[in-house]
């Protein structure tokens, strides 16, 4: 599925021991795919960079589809690309996202059983980090 | 109603490559029984080997996965082992992953015999450490294992996400 989340102005913790600290809030997002569609509720994104500039993202929001099931929505994943083009998303602009490396894992919960499938599938992601928040492409692995 | 907007760039398209097949040998599992998550159980890694194109080497005995058996047949599985080189660099390997498939297919694995990995689900997410320079592109990357399971450990190949 298509999902795309949009960011509160996050929180900078600045420098922690594993790295640079930075929280993402998440009000609000939409998602759609050929099984699945609705809105996220909100959840945030956890992310450090690492002394090695790799950004470690960690994302966990609620999802509600369309029929009012609530999904609970984590991913662990991974951004980094040349200095230029970070400076680029950093200031806010339209990059390419085949100029830069973000990809996630997500994992899924739900009690509703017609969405229980989601409980027994891994899922890999690929992001486009827009300014107003990421747009991710999820493909469940078969 | 779906509003996403596309201002002339995409997402990229999910590609992948191999990385390497990891072979696993695995000791006596230990049953912890029945705890609040599930059914937990230890199963201790002894060694094990590994290929691919850009590295290849040794699993060192020491670690092991922790498996949680759900409530809804699902098994988790959650790995720590350490890799050796060829060259003698260490990588710390760690995944989270689910197997499952019908009954029939589970009872196998309970007589310890081999299936068909078409029959079942077993996928994983491996992620690496190294501090190794010549191995550093795994601690920048995402891969994705596809399992089987093979008495007295399990096969995993794995593959980078591009």
């Amino acid at each position: 599925m298509m999902l795309q989340v949009f960011v509160a102005p996050p929180q900078r913790l600045g420098a922690v021991p594993h790295g640079t600290r930075i929280i993402a809030p998440i009000t609000s997002g939409i998602f759609e795919g050929p099984r699945l569609r609705g809105k996220v509720l909100g959840g945030g994104d956890w992310l450090i960079t690492r002394s090695d500039a790799v950004v470690e993202l960690d994302l966990r929001i609620t999802l509600e589809t369309d029929d009012g099931a609530l999904i609970n929505m984590t991913s662990f994943g991974l951004r980094h690309g040349p200095p230029e083009v970070l400076a680029a998303l950093g200031r806010g602009e339209s990059v390419d996202p085949s100029k830069y490396y973000f990809r996630t894992a997500p994992r899924f919960e739900t009690s509703a059983p017609s969405y229980a499938f989601l409980n027994r599938l891994i899922a890999v992601a690929s992001g486009d980090r827009r300014a107003t928040g990421p747009i991710y492409t999820i493909n469940e692995v078969i | 109603m779906t509003t996403f907007k596309d201002e002339g760039t995409r997402p990229a398209d999910i590609t992948s490559r191999p990385l390497m097949t990891v072979n696993i040998v695995a000791g006596a599992q230990q049953k912890l029984g029945a705890v609040p998550h599930g059914v937990r159980s230890f199963v201790p890694v002894t060694g094990g080997d590994f290929e691919g194109p850009r590295l290849r080497g040794k699993v060192l005995p020491g670690g092991g996965d922790w498996l949680l058996l759900r409530s809804d047949g699902v098994l988790e599985l959650d790995l720590r082992i350490t890799l050796e080189t060829d060259d003698h660099a260490l990588i710390y390997m760690t995944f989270q992953g689910l197997r499952h498939g019908p009954p029939d297919v589970i009872a196998a694995f309970s007589r310890a015999e081999v299936v068909d990995p078409a029959r079942y689900y077993f996928r994983t997410v491996p992620r690496f450490e190294t501090s190794a320079d010549a191995y550093s592109f795994l601690n920048r990357i995402v891969t994705i294992g596809v399992g089987e399971t093979r008495p007295p450990g399990a096969v995993h190949r794995i593959d980078e996400v591009l």
